[in-house]
Order: C-alpha cells, then structure tokens, then sequence
C-alpha cells in the first residue's frame, strides 16, 4: 500500500512536472476547490488507490496544492527511512549493463550493509568509469573524479613546496 | 660732653676773675701813683709806650667777663651747629656709605643672581641640547628600525608574492594540463573502455567484513 501511494503520489507530481498547463491549473488560486477537487477526481480518480485520492483531495481543501512535490519527496524519504533502505545515485558515462548494475548494487550494499535503492543516470562529463552517491558520501570511480584528485593533489603539492 | 662739663664750671671763676681784674684794673688805675706802679708808666710813656697797668688789667677783666658772654651767646650755636651740621654730614656719610654699602650687597647679590641665573640658563640650555639630542638619538634609531622592518616586510611581501605568483602559474600550469588530459581521455574514451573501467570499479570496490 505505501509503495502504490508513493507510486500514485510520484505520477501526480511527474504529470504536474510535465505539463505546464496541468501545473499552472494545480498552482493557481482563481480555480475553486471543488472545480479542483472534480478535475483531480476525473483525471486521477481510476489510476490512483482511493486513499492517494483522499491525500489529494485533501490537500487541495487545505489550500495545499503547492506542496504535492515536497510531500512526495518527504513521502519517499520517510518511506526509504522506514525501510532501512537508501536511495542512491549512480552516474556513468553510458547506460549500465544488467549485469553490472547488479554486481554493482550488491557490492554497495555489502560495504555499507544497508539495502539501497539505485536511481542510474547519465552524464558524458563523467568521462568514463562509475559514480555511486549516498546520503552524504560518494564512491567516485570515474575518469573526471580521478582527474580531479590528481588534480587535489598536484595543488597540495604545490602549496606544500610553496 | 666733657668739654661742656669743663666748660660748665669755667666761665663763672672767669667771670669772677675778669670781675676782680676789671674792679681791681680800675683802682689800679685811679691809684697807680699811691700804689707805686705811676713811675713805671711814666717811665714807659716816656720811651713812647703810653701804658696804663689799671686799665690795662681792668680791660683784661671785661674780656674775661665778655668771653663767656660771647662764648654763650655766639660760639656755643655756631659749635652746636658746626657740630649738629657735623653730625648731619656723618650721618648723611653714614646713610651714605650705608647706602653704598647695600648697593653694593645689593650689586654683588645682583650679580650673584644674575650669575646664578646665567648658570640654570646655562645648564638648561644644556640640558635642552642633551635632551634634543638624545631624542635625535632615538628618534634615527626608531626611524632606522622601522625602516629595516619595513625592508623586511617588503622583501617579504615581495617574496611572498612571488611564491604566491610562481603557485598560481604552477596550478594554472596544471589546470591546463589536466584539463587537456581530460580532453584527450574523452575524446578516447569508448564504450568498451568505459565499460572496462565500470568493471574494473565494481571489482576494486573494498567490502568491509
């Protein structure tokens, strides 16, 4: 049930996200209550659980509309935090293989002994190699990230000699 | 004073004295031949000096009675004011010399003070020019410390700026070759080179027993 409101409450926000017009309609106070109310009702009301729609419209007669993505996003959190489960973020240059986004996320869990919960992304400025970033750490793997402590170091150096 | 004790008494037995002479003078004069002395003055007035003894002692008599006549009424305020004029003229020496006398304490003093004077003057024009140099002195001394600091921190302003010049170049020297290494690693970068790397991350990913 919370994986389906926080499925639920996460398409809510990605429609909110990806629709301008649908945003500006949510956020705007010249729209009554109950027009949002029947809007949300008849857009959502058969691909969300009824208890999603209760938080919906329960909102929207609260007046706020404006912090569905925080409350998703504190949703999810206290979600993982419950679960014992951390999210990550696993950025490499190219889309991982299956099999290395496994071998990958066990061997993350095995050194910090906690399950995580992997979002894998892409960014060419990594150069190559892998990047895993949790809570406030991160496991630094790639081309860029190794520049960047030889560059850290060559700094140190000079400052040290200076 | 003594004089005027002795005088004191000496004009009364001159008086009685001139008194007799002059009585005695006159008898002897008016009797000169019954008391033996007319033939002596005849004799005399006949070798041309016509003298009378009685008149001649008799005469002797008022001058002794006239003398302390003359001597009251005439010398004595002309000797008090010989001697009070005496008197003024010694104590005006006196006054003067007293006068003198303190000029020139007063002149020595004067002069002791001035001289005193010149001395603090001296010594304090003295102590002046030792002071003015003194903090001449110290005033180089503290101007040539400052200076040499001010050297110092030049030099070490400059040298410090230099280090931090000679850093900047290093580090920009570095940046540029790290970011040219970064160019030339992307653009050789490809799948299976990156998923080399991928692989050989997973595998050196340490696990904590």
């Amino acid at each position: 049930m919370v994986r389906a409101v926080e499925t639920d409450l996460g398409a809510v926000v990605d429609a909110i996200r990806s629709n301008p017009e649908f945003r500006h309609f949510t956020m705007t106070p010249l729209v009554g209550r109950d027009d949002k109310t029947t809007i949300f009702q008849n857009v959502f009301g058969d691909k969300v659980t009824s208890l999603t729609m209760q938080v919906l419209r329960l909102m929207i007669e609260r007046g706020r509309e404006a912090d569905l993505e925080s409350v998703h996003a504190e949703f999810v959190k206290l979600r993982r935090s419950e679960d014992g489960i951390v999210f990550a973020t696993v950025t490499s240059r190219e889309p991982l293989t299956p099999e290395q986004k496994v071998a990958l996320v066990e061997k993350v869990e095995l050194r910090i002994k906690k399950k995580i919960e992997p979002e894998f992304v892409t960014d060419v400025r990594v150069i190559g190699g892998v990047k895993v970033a949790y809570d406030n750490y991160v496991l630094d793997g790639t081309v860029r990230g190794s520049i960047g402590k030889l560059r850290e170091k060559l700094r140190y150096e000079l400052l040290k000699q200076s | 004073m003594s004089n005027e004790q002795k005088s004191s008494g000496s004009p009364i037995v001159g008086i009685i004295i001139g008194a007799v002479l002059m009585v005695g003078g006159t008898y002897l004069s008016l009797n000169a031949k019954a008391m033996g002395v007319g033939g002596i003055q005849e004799t005399l007035e006949g070798q041309g000096i016509p003298l009378d003894f009685g008149k001649t002692i008799g005469t002797i008599g008022v001058f002794l009675i006239l003398f302390p006549v003359i001597k009251s009424f005439f010398i004595k305020p002309l000797q008090d004011a010989i001697q009070e004029r005496n008197s003024d003229l010694e104590r005006t020496f006196t006054e003067a010399e007293n006068l003198r006398t303190e000029m020139e304490r007063m002149k020595s003093d004067y002069d002791r003070r001035l001289a005193e004077s010149e001395a603090n003057a001296r010594e304090q024009i003295q102590s002046q020019i030792r002071e003015a140099q003194n903090l001449r002195s110290s005033l180089m001394a503290e101007a040539a410390t400052r200076a040499d600091a001010l050297v110092q921190q030049a030099t070490a302003e400059i040298e410090a700026e230099k280090q931090k010049v000679l850093v900047e170049l290093r580090t920009h020297v570095v940046d540029l070759a790290l970011a040219a290494a970064e160019k030339v690693v992307g653009e050789n970068m490809d799948s299976e080179r990156n998923r080399r790397l991928v692989d050989d991350y997973i595998n050196s990913v340490e696990v904590v027993a």
